[in-house]
Formats: structure tokens, C-alpha cells, sequence
């Protein structure tokens, strides 16, 4: 209790409120222009946050992701095209309830979903990160090697596309976690005499190239710069009653413990949640037929699930050191920036940052829900953001924020290197998300797999005759190994009635 | 445009090669064993065997999906990736010549002149948004967060101050 009050009193400073709130509003905004998101925020202020101290660090970091998750909503319904895979869902029903001239309520749907499912999802994830960081403080170097492996593949076998490619990518982030010093022996690795390679790769080189540079370099060379018209002609009042959460009650607690299961599970984010829930709302409904036409379950279901991800995806990024989805992979690096080691000692070493991490998450959604009702009304000025100048400031912190984290040249040009690989994958089909895991892992995964062979005096056989971790490799194996039976199922079965 | 390559192939041949190079790259890195643990060749060998394995393996199972994929950009695509690129490159080196600030001023513009396509816009406009946005960054960053930003070696050859 100490901690937390510590935390909000940290928080409650002007200048961490401040920032907060203005990198929430920063990141609805991302997150509602489609082809930005609250990610590239995070990716874009972390070189500005070096020189901050944690505390106002993650909660500028923090604000930021719950404003992403929450206005990805917002192109869904005002023009049928999604801020963000999160909202993928919302679609279906959003768009559909603007054209009928209902858009007010499509939208008030939409933020309300979104603040209850970050809302009541953090306040499950502050009550639960500490008992499974107790938990976690009895697994060894064996079954966090497990974990971090069950990670990666887990994020490989629920993407959408190819699985080989996906292994492709996180084999390629393995290797590239490789450059370097090694950490047993300090003996270097792929760095050519290079000084600038011999600690690494920079972690933010990486972002900024493979996620940043290839979004707006791809967007501009596919001519994706266009935006829709937006009828904004039904924006006025609240448009929801209190029948309409009566009437909507389980699908939004139904959403919520969906989000929240997907979201905790490493690589599954609100991308895949929001379809379950929707699927799931679908099903429970007593006018299925309806879906799709502009019905409120559809935008409840994906709007709760979506959000409830965000403390989800918390849990096991603070308790275990795994992220939850790609956005908190951005966090875990930023906590590594920061010194911070993530994982079952976090919590116990760093209470204060812990819960500030989930006060801020729970002050942010309060924020961003009072100012989204009550600006509301300039939703469409969002999406008439000219990218040209948008995409143009993209680039320009990019490259600055390259430079600032390590003060070389050499950062500014494998930014470019890695925009031209992030291009090149995604040409080939390649999904980037397993490579910036297996990256961001590497290293971890290396420590533990070497850790657990000198423990069991070089006995490769301990990380199979431990259950816990047996357990672990054997989800893994299957998270890779299922999609692909499945699939060659399907494919015979359709073969067979062809 | 017709479609010569089969992307997935493609990226195989590639993914073989740079397999190849890793783990030629892995047997120069010298031998300082640790008793009872893998030493520092174990990962990047793995990671080499993986990438090999599974371009192969994405030869063989994606590769005939892609016969009917589209081209990934027509020559008009490429032109724009390419345009985009070289001027990415032309701002790094520029960056380091004549600074953050300046380059940044210009970056920016050529960027947003690049960027709008066909549409017209504001010039005035243009240039006040370059100058504004790109002071913000170099004196937020130096001045306010005291991070330092490239001040420009034509500067210095020239022992000129910037500020």
C-alpha cells in the first residue's frame, strides 16, 4: 500500500501528469490515424526519455500505449478502415452504424468499451503480476529458457502468414541478438573491428529502422497517403443509455476475461483478441444475423477485448520479463534503456515503478475517456492529417533519435541498413513483430540455455526432464507445429470433397 | 508488369546464402571454452542452422502459393522506394556534414516535397513547419535535455559556431 501511494504521489506531480496525459492524447491520435500507431509513438519518444528520469519516462511511455489501444477505434468507425489491427472488429459493425447516421453512439461504444476494458483489466493485472512473480522466483535458468522460446513461437504460430517465415524472422533476431560481446566469455561476435558493434546492436536502431523507416518508406512507395471522406453529420450527444450496458452486460464481462486471457499469453495481443470476442459475441447472441450491420455487441465485444489486453499484456511483461504483444516489447526494451532488469525480481526490486507502470495505465484510461467524450466532436479533423507532414516528422525523429542513443553516425546508418531489411521483409512476406522479439529475447535466451547446461554440468537433457519446463517447450513445439497439422487437415479434407 | 520471380525463392536463395555466411563467420570467432557449456559459436551456428532450414522449408511449402501474388511495387513503386531511400541516405551524410539543425530544416522539406505527390501545398507553410519542427528537436534535445545532436564538421573545419 505504501508503494502505491508513493507511486500516485509520483505521479500526481505536475510534470509527470502533464506529460502523461499529453502522450496519451499524442498516442489516440497515432493510434487513430490508420497506419500510425501508439507503438511508433513509443518507438519515436524513447531516445527523448534518456535523459528523463524513469519515473516520467514510463509515464510518457506508458500514456502513450494505452492512447494508442484506445483511438484505433476511431478510423473503424468513422470510415470502415482500422487504426490498428486491434480494430479489425470494430469495423464490421462501427462503419456500418455511421452510415445508418449513427455514428455518436458507434463512437461513445467505442471509447466506454475501451475505458472499462483498460480499466477494470489493470486493476485484475495489479492484483495478480505480484502472486505470479512469486511463482515465477521457483523456476530456474531451464524454464525461462522454456518461456522465452514458448514466447517467440507462440507469436510465430498465431501471426497471420507464413510460419516458416515467421521462424525465419526470429531466427534472424536470434542472430542479430548475437552481435557483440558474448556474455560468458566477453569474446566478440560478428562486430568486423568495428567499435560501435562490439556492445551490441542498439536496440533502437532496430525500431526506428525495421518498424519505423519501413512503415512510411512501404506506405509512400504503395501510394497508401489517401484518406476517405468522413460523414461527420451524426457526431452530436452521448448517444448511449443506461439500458444499453444492461442490455450489454455479458458481452462486455464475456470480452473482458477474452482480452484478458489473450492478451496475457506471449503473442497473442489485441490484434487476435478483439476477433475472438467478436466471434465469441456473435455466437452468444440471440440475433447472430445481425452482426455486421451496425449492431452494438459487435463494438462492445471488440472494443472491451481489445483494451483489456493492455493489462493482459502487462502482467506477464512485469511478473515473467515476457511481452504480452508487440507494443509491450517497446516497453521491455525501454526497461532494459532504463537499467531495469524485467521479470519476477522486478516487482520486489522496483515496487514504486511497478505500480506507478499500473497507476498510470489506470489515471491515463480515465483521461483519455473524459477527453474523448468530450472531444468527441473533432474525431474526422484526425483523420485529415496530411501524412506528407506527419511521415516527414517521422523520418526526421527517426534518425535523431538514433543518433541520441549512441551519439554515433554509425546508429544513423544502420537505421537505414534496417529500414532497407524491414522493406525487404516485408516484400518477402516476412512478419517483423518475431524478429523484434527473438531480438529483444536473444540474449536472454542465450544466458539461460548456456546458464542451465553448467548448472546441470552440461547435461542438455535437464530442460526435458524438468516439467515446468518441459511443459513450456512442448506449448511451444505446438504453437509452431499445430497451425501447420491443422492447416494440411483442412487441405486434405477439402481435397477429399473436391 | 509481368511477373518474373517467384519471390519466396527468392528470399530462400538469400536466406541460404546469409545462412552460409553466419556460419562460415561463426568458425573464425575464437574458442574460449567455459566448462560444462556451449561456448560463444552455440547461438550464432543455431541461428544459422535455423535460417538455412527454414528457407528450404519455405521454398518448399510457400513457394508455389506465390505463382499468382502480385508484384510487390510496379516500376512506379520502385521509383518512389527508391527516391524515398537516396534521400533518407543523402539526409544521414548531410547530417553529419552540416549538422542536425540545417539538414533536419532542409531534410524535412525535401521530405514533405517528396511525400505530398501530386497535391499542392503551402510552401510558406512547408518552410515554417521545417523550421519550427526541426529547432524544436535540436534545442529540445541539446538545450533541454542536454543530448547532443551533430553540429556539422564543415562547422568546425570552417571554426564557425553553431548554436
Amino acid at each position: 500500500m505504501e508503494a502505491y501511494l508513493s507511486a500516485l504521489m509520483t505521479l500526481l506531480q505536475p510534470t509527470n501528469l502533464i506529460m502523461m496525459y499529453l502522450c496519451a492524447i499524442v498516442g489516440c491520435i497515432l493510434g487513430a490515424i490508420p497506419g500510425l500507431s501508439g507503438g511508433l509513438g513509443i518507438t519515436l519518444i524513447l531516445p527523448m526519455t534518456f535523459a528523463l528520469n524513469t519515473e516520467l519516462s514510463f509515464a510518457m511511455l506508458v500514456g502513450m500505449y494505452v492512447g494508442g489501444v484506445s483511438g484505433s477505434f476511431i478510423a473503424a468507425v468513422l470510415v470502415g478502415i482500422p487504426g490498428s489491427a486491434a480494430s479489425i472488429g470494430t469495423c464490421y459493425d462501427g462503419y456500418p452504424m455511421t452510415k445508418k447516421g449513427q455514428a455518436a453512439k458507434a463512437l461513445s461504444i467505442g471509447i466506454t468499451g475501451s475505458f472499462i476494458g483498460t480499466f477494470v483489466s489493470i486493476i485484475v493485472a495489479m492484483l495478480c503480476s505480484g502472486f505470479i512473480a512469486d511463482i515465477a522466483l521457483m523456476l530456474g535458468p531451464w524454464e525461462y529458457f522454456s518461456l522465452c522460446l514458448m514466447a517467440i513461437t507462440m507469436v510465430i504460430g498465431l501471426s497471420n502468414g507464413s510460419v516458416f517465415k515467421g521462424l525465419l524472422a526470429a531466427f534472424l533476431g536470434l542472430w542479430l541478438s548475437t552481435v557483440g560481446g558474448d556474455l560468458v566469455t566477453n569474446q566478440l561476435r560478428f562486430t568486423f573491428n568495428n567499435i560501435n558493434l562490439y556492445g551490441g546492436i542498439n536496440v533502437i536502431c532496430l525500431l526506428m529502422g525495421v518498424f519505423a523507416l519501413q512503415q512510411v518508406a512501404t506506405a509512400y512507395a504503395k501510394g497508401r497517403l489517401e484518406m476517405p471522406e468522413v460523414d461527420a453529420s451524426s457526431l452530436g450527444g452521448f448517444g448511449l443509455t443506461v439500458k444499453d450496458f444492461v442490455d450489454n452486460a455479458r458481452t462486455i464481462l464475456v470480452s473482458l476475461v477474452i482480452g484478458l486471457f489473450v492478451g496475457f499469453l506471449p503473442g497473442m495481443g489485441s490484434g487476435i483478441s478483439n476477433l475472438i470476442a467478436y466471434g465469441q459475441a456473435k455466437k452468444m447472441d440471440k440475433h447472430p444475423e445481425l452482426f455486421g450491420t451496425g449492431y452494438d455487441p459487435g463494438i462492445w465485444a471488440t472494443e472491451v477485448s481489445n483494451n483489456a489486453g493492455v493489462g493482459g499484456a502487462l502482467i506477464p511483461m512485469i511478473s515473467l520479463g515476457i511481452p504480452g504483444d508487440a507494443t509491450t516489447v517497446l516497453l521491455l526494451s525501454a526497461m532494459t534503456i532504463h537499467g531495469l532488469q524485467a521479470g519476477p525480481m522486478f516487482i520486489q526490486q522496483n515496487p514504486v515503478l511497478a505500480d506507478l507502470i499500473f497507476l498510470t495505465v489506470l489515471i491515463s484510461a480515465i483521461l483519455v475517456f473524459v477527453t474523448e467524450i468530450f472531444t468527441k466532436r473533432w474525431f474526422p479533423m484526425l483523420l485529415k492529417a496530411p501524412y506528407h507532414y506527419l511521415y516527414g516528422a517521422i523520418l526526421v525523429i527517426c534518425f535523431m533519435g538514433a543518433f541520441s542513443s549512441t551519439t554515433s553516425m554509425f546508429s544513423v546508418l544502420l537505421v537505414l541498413g534496417f529500414g532497407v531489411l524491414g522493406v525487404v521483409m516485408d516484400m518477402f512476406g516476412m512478419p517483423n513483430t518475431p524478429l523484434m522479439l527473438a531480438f529483444i529475447l536473444g540474449s536472454k535466451i542465450e544466458s539461460y540455455f548456456r546458464m542451465g547446461c553448467s548448472y546441470a554440468r552440461g547435461d542438455l537433457t535437464s530442460f526435458v526432464t524438468r516439467p515446468i519446463s518441459l511443459i513450456f517447450i512442448l506449448v511451444a513445439v505446438y504453437s509452431v507445429v499445430g497451425p501447420i497439422i491443422t492447416k494440411a487437415i483442412k487441405n486434405r479434407k477439402a481435397a477429399k470433397s473436391v | 508488369m509481368k511477373h518474373k520471380f517467384n519471390r519466396t525463392y527468392v528470399m530462400g536463395i538469400l536466406g541460404l546464402a546469409l545462412a552460409a555466411w553466419i556460419a562460415w563467420q561463426t568458425t573464425m570467432i575464437p574458442e574460449r571454452l567455459v566448462s560444462n557449456e556451449p561456448g560463444p559459436k552455440f547461438f550464432p551456428f543455431i541461428s544459422a542452422a535455423g535460417i538455412a532450414l527454414f528457407s528450404i522449408l519455405s521454398m518448399i511449402f510457400d513457394a508455389p502459393k506465390d505463382k499468382e501474388a502480385k508484384p510487390y511495387l510496379d516500376r512506379a513503386g520502385w521509383t518512389r522506394m527508391g527516391l524515398i531511400m537516396a534521400e533518407c541516405l543523402v539526409y544521414c551524410f548531410a547530417m553529419n556534414f552540416i549538422g542536425f539543425w540545417i539538414a533536419s530544416i532542409l531534410g524535412l522539406f525535401a521530405f514533405v516535397w517528396t511525400l505530398k505527390g501530386d497535391k499542392k501545398i503551402n510552401i510558406v507553410f512547408a518552410v515554417v513547419f521545417c523550421i519550427v519542427l526541426s529547432s524544436i528537436c535540436y534545442f529540445g534535445f541539446t538545450r533541454g535535455f542536454h543530448i547532443p545532436l551533430p553540429s556539422g564538421t564543415l562547422w568546425r573545419t570552417l571554426d564557425i559556431k553553431m548554436p
